[in-house]
């Protein structure tokens, strides 16, 4: 398939197949393949780039995964550096940033497998988050974390989420999911939920009325083809239930972890999986250029690559910093505006569930 | 007016050139025109019988003669180029003698380093032009040049064309002749004459390969393919580049007794303004504009400033990416592995933007001493360095003659090229020692600096150097130093940081200058900008330099600048993400894995590379890495 009918097919609106996302992924110019996402993108959002307010709290770094590509783990709670956090430190937090007059619309928890605390834990500290900010939207727990609670606890996934949904849960964020093959996880997180029990999470999240998220990890040891494969199975899994609101994509970080002797994707292989990413999920809403995980200038390129999202101010991000990232820790909302604004685009505040948000720094829909 | 006496060579190749003087559509009451063989030409040249002869490069090398060459015009290659081959019964591994064109000296001296370069060393007979192919026979190989290329090619199984392996080999053009003479022969207007007798010819290859095909009896389209595919008239800064590679080579092999300079004649200075075509009142549409630009057509001042604030990153980075395939179409990205060496801290310019240096009488002044440096230099010959990167401050303390001891000693003790001394140092040294900005570089050439690099260009326009750096050179200095040291034979960088508040017109402007300039004197090898770095200098600026702006500066450098051939991507200023990614918009070259940088890293900058990082990034970027040195000349 030539790339000209390759972009026959998106501009027609056909599904792309297998081979026309290989194809380019092989395409020899990265700028051809970042316009006609940047077609799709302008079609989906015009000029729109959105946002949000966020936080991220990682209440403890204990994991039983203990997988080759983290940094920030630790494998039990008595090691060196590993932490809990009470539910009242957590809550400070999101208080320390409301007091310092920044309206936070969301608080985005995720953390280590614990294979010492109670439901109880999770269930509170929604409900105090919540208490603390009534309006705040709670995007927590990736699908590993809710599998690992349904064997742990012994709950099926759907009580688990319901109960969190009760105590205040708003949406999961699409961790986790890495890549799909069973090869890819055997090397790198053999430890993890596979595949299916990831994306079943997901459906029966969506069922329950939960928006979610998904994420592809690339730049370890999968092919490319492992990669389309990965982004095909959630276009499928997105056919059936619909409650993906934006796809991830996360470049590698190689430092202070197990599979640190490979080089890190570089600019040109992160926008060309954002901009192959565009292409393949139609029916994805949102592509998000995370720029922890990407750096500044190459999340700001991005949003010409196909993504429409910048992700949030963030604060207190600790997963990808362990693991070598050079980005800040956190973004005033006014930078990231000014970001947006000098890629040529409008930057628009969104709350979790991409409503708009009107502020200063971001512009009217 | 005395008329001026035109030697020239009767071969296909060279009837675009003369063209329009044969005819009498140019120059018909200054040039008198007579048709040689090649190595005949540079001896009425150099016995005064004629001015001007379309001479081979390597009988320039040679001449021990003070000569000049017209800028603009040569015969040259940037591949095949058909008609300079190696033929033979048997490969040329196995060729005990190859007999050589006694024609053309240039193509002698290309064989035998191209052949030595490949661990061969038959021995060279010579032998008259039309008396090579038929003394090619068994194991005696021929060396041919011109026409007769075209029918000996077929009568030979074993056939090499030294062209494309020069390309091929190292990543310049091959120059083959070009117009030389002594200097003063030319008036005012005679360069001008001589590339529209070219630009006549060009536009008239059609015709000249008709005429070419009923005397020879060969075929038509096969000229004219030649004409159009194979050779290329243009004489830049990159065939420039090709010439003193090969005339460098030759002097490294023994063929030629003294290191050449390339030096050209100066052409008349014409204003930059009046250089434009009128403005066209019709207004293109911003489409044709980009394709024009992508093709190589000259942009204007209005259309520059007009694509930077209108044309989207993409079409830009598309247009510059389509240029830059044009212009390098092996899809190498070159690098270098030098040092950047600040031989002092202590400045009186005192620029706003600067974090490094130290006013004169500051007690934390230094300046390197003999054993710093022996230590830093001998560090980069043994990483792989070819070449040190000296820069200052502007020290009072230190004068001419510091600098020509210093490069001397340098010379004597590393195998290290000097790119050194920007145009505001070299234009202080002029005030200190009350001399020549013409006669500094000399000096400092004669002790050894091989190349000035382009910094302290910041953005060309006296209004905003008043602002931020009102000590620093003008605009006008910073130009006469690069003309100065280009007319030397020197090649130069150039540079831009922008993000200091300017507008459009100031971006466009400055490369509009650097292209003008480029126009006289072919010598800026590069153009390289990047964003100002704001952390902690004394300006408190809040200019776009974010990594959209850099990309969509440097696509449109890539289109401006179209007689600039490599420009730079900056990666350590912007980081190797946006360096990578600017490769696709118009950077060919990753700039040096560099040992050491100051300057920008006391602003903030903190991104260090291997050489291998390099070649990672490159290679993830889709492209092929090479190291080269300071004229783009692989190695």
């Amino acid at each position: 398939m030539t790339f000209a009918a390759i972009a026959s097919k998106v501009r027609k609106g056909a599904l792309l197949s297998h081979a026309d996302g290989l194809a380019l992924y092989q395409h020899p110019n990265l700028l051809e393949v970042g316009a006609l996402a940047n077609e799709v993108r302008e079609r989906l959002h015009g000029d729109r780039t959105y946002f949000n307010r966020n936080l991220h709290i990682n209440p403890t770094n204990v994991c039983v995964a203990s997988c080759k590509l983290c940094s920030f783990s630790r494998r039990r709670a008595d090691a060196e550096g590993a932490f809990v956090l009470g539910v009242d430190e957590v809550v400070d937090k999101l208080r320390a940033r409301l007091a310092a007059g920044d309206r936070v619309t969301e608080v985005h928890v995720v953390g280590g497998l614990h294979d010492g605390l109670p439901f109880d834990y999770f269930t509170s500290l929604l409900v105090a988050l919540k208490a603390a900010a009534p309006g705040i939207r709670l995007k927590a727990f990736s699908a590993v974390e809710i599998f690992f609670f349904h064997h742990l606890y012994g709950m099926s996934v759907e009580d688990v989420l319901r109960r969190l949904q009760a105590a205040g849960l708003d949406s999961l964020p699409g961790g986790g999911a890495e890549v799909f093959s069973s090869r890819v996880r055997k090397a790198i997180c053999p430890n993890k939920c596979g595949a299916e029990e990831w994306l079943e999470v997901h459906s029966i999240a969506h069922r329950l009325g939960l928006k979610s998220n998904c994420t592809m990890l690339f730049g370890t040891v999968e092919s490319l083809a492992e990669r389309v494969d990965h982004l095909l199975l959630l276009r499928a899994q997105q056919d059936e239930s619909g409650g993906f609101l934006a796809f991830i994509p996360l470049p590698f970080h190689p430092e202070n972890n197990a599979l640190g002797d490979r080089p890190a994707p570089t600019a040109a292989e992160s926008l060309r999986t954002i901009a192959v990413a565009r292409l393949l999920l139609h029916n994805v809403p949102h592509i998000k250029a995370y720029w922890v995980s990407l750096g500044l200038a190459t999340a700001q390129t991005a949003l010409w690559f196909g993504a429409d999202d910048f992700d949030g101010t963030v604060s207190e991000e600790k997963i990808y910093h362990q693991a070598g990232s050079l980005s800040p820790q956190a973004l005033a909302s006014g930078e990231i505006a000014r970001l947006v604004r000098a890629a040529g685009r409008v930057p628009v505040e969104r709350d979790t569930l991409y409503g708009h948000v009107p502020t200063a720094e971001g512009e009217a829909v | 007016m005395r008329r001026l006496r035109l030697s020239t060579i009767s071969f296909l190749n060279t009837r675009p050139i003369t063209y329009g003087i044969e005819r009498g559509l140019v120059g018909k009451d200054r040039f008198d025109l007579t048709f040689d063989l090649p190595a005949r030409c540079a001896a009425a040249v150099m016995s005064g019988e004629a001015d001007l002869g379309l001479m081979p490069i390597a009988s320039y090398g040679a001449s021990t003669t003070e000569l000049r060459i017209v800028p603009g015009v040569a015969i040259a290659s940037r591949g095949p180029v058909r008609t300079v081959m190696l033929m033979g019964e048997v490969p040329r591994e196995e060729m005990d003698s190859v007999v050589l064109d006694g024609a053309s000296r240039t193509s002698q001296l290309l064989i035998q380093l191209l052949l030595r370069d490949r661990g061969l060393a038959p021995a060279f007979e010579q032998a008259d032009h039309d008396r090579v192919v038929e003394r090619i026979a068994g194991r005696r190989g021929g060396l041919l040049i011109g026409d007769l290329c075209f029918s000996a090619g077929r009568r030979f199984p074993h056939v090499y064309d030294l062209g494309a392996e020069w390309t091929e080999r190292i990543g310049l053009p091959f120059v083959y002749a070009a117009w030389i003479g002594r200097p003063g022969v030319l008036l005012p207007g005679d360069i001008a004459l001589l590339q529209e007798s070219l630009s006549l010819g060009l536009r008239n290859r059609p015709e000249i390969a008709r005429l070419w095909a009923e005397r020879s009896g060969e075929d038509k389209a096969l000229g004219e393919g030649y004409l159009t595919e194979n050779i290329h008239y243009e004489l830049g800064a990159r065939e420039l580049c090709g010439a003193a590679a090969f005339l460098e080579r030759a002097h490294g092999a023994g063929f030629l007794s003294s290191k050449p300079v390339l030096r050209l004649f100066p052409s008349e200075i014409r204003p930059a303004a009046k250089s434009e075509s009128p403005h066209n009142p019709r207004e293109s549409s911003l489409d044709s504009l980009l394709s024009d630009a992508a093709t190589g057509q000259r942009l204007s001042f209005d259309e520059g400033v007009r694509l930077y604030e209108s044309a989207s990153l993409y079409d830009l980075g598309l247009a510059a990416d389509a240029r830059r395939l044009a212009l390098h179409p092996h899809g190498v990205v070159t690098y270098i592995i030098d040092r950047n060496v600040n031989y002092t801290n202590a400045c009186t310019t005192a620029c706003q933007f600067c974090n490094f240096y130290r006013p004169p009488g500051d007690d934390r002044i230094t300046t390197l001493t003999r054993d710093e440096l022996a230590h830093k230099l001998q560090e980069t010959v043994d990483l792989g360095g070819i070449q040190v990167l000296l820069q200052g401050g502007v020290n009072p303390e230190l004068g001419l003659d510091y600098f020509e001891d210093l490069f001397r000693w340098i010379k004597a003790n590393f195998p290290i090229a000097i790119h050194g001394l920007s145009p505001e140092e070299v234009r202080y040294l002029a005030e200190r020692e009350k001399l020549t900005i013409a006669k500094v570089l000399e000096r400092l050439i004669a002790a050894g600096l091989d190349s000035v690099p382009g910094g302290g260009a910041e953005i060309l326009d006296d209004e905003i150097r008043r602002r931020i750096s009102p000590r620093k050179c003008s605009v006008a200095t910073w130009l006469d130093v690069m003309c100065q040291a280009h007319r030397l034979g020197l090649r130069t960088t150039a540079t831009m940081v922008f993000g200091f508040g300017e507008k459009a017109h100031h971006v466009v402007g400055h490369l509009h200058k650097l292209r003008a300039l480029q126009d006289e004197t072919a010598g800026f090898t590069a153009f390289i900008c990047w964003s100002f770095q704001a952390e902690g200098t004394k300006l408190l600026l809040r200019d776009d330099t974010t990594a959209t702006r850099y990309l969509r500066t440097l696509a449109l450098a890539r289109l401006y600048l179209d007689n600039f051939p490599n420009v730079q991507v900056s990666w350590v200023t912007m980081g190797p993400a946006v360096g990578q990614i600017g490769l696709r918009f118009g950077g060919n070259d990753f700039g040096s894995a560099m040992i050491e940088e100051n300057v920008v890293a006391q602003a903030g900058a903190v991104f260090k590379l291997s050489a291998a990082d390099i070649e990672g990034y490159v290679r993830a970027a889709g492209f092929t890495p090479r190291r080269r040195n300071m004229r783009y000349e692989w190695l």
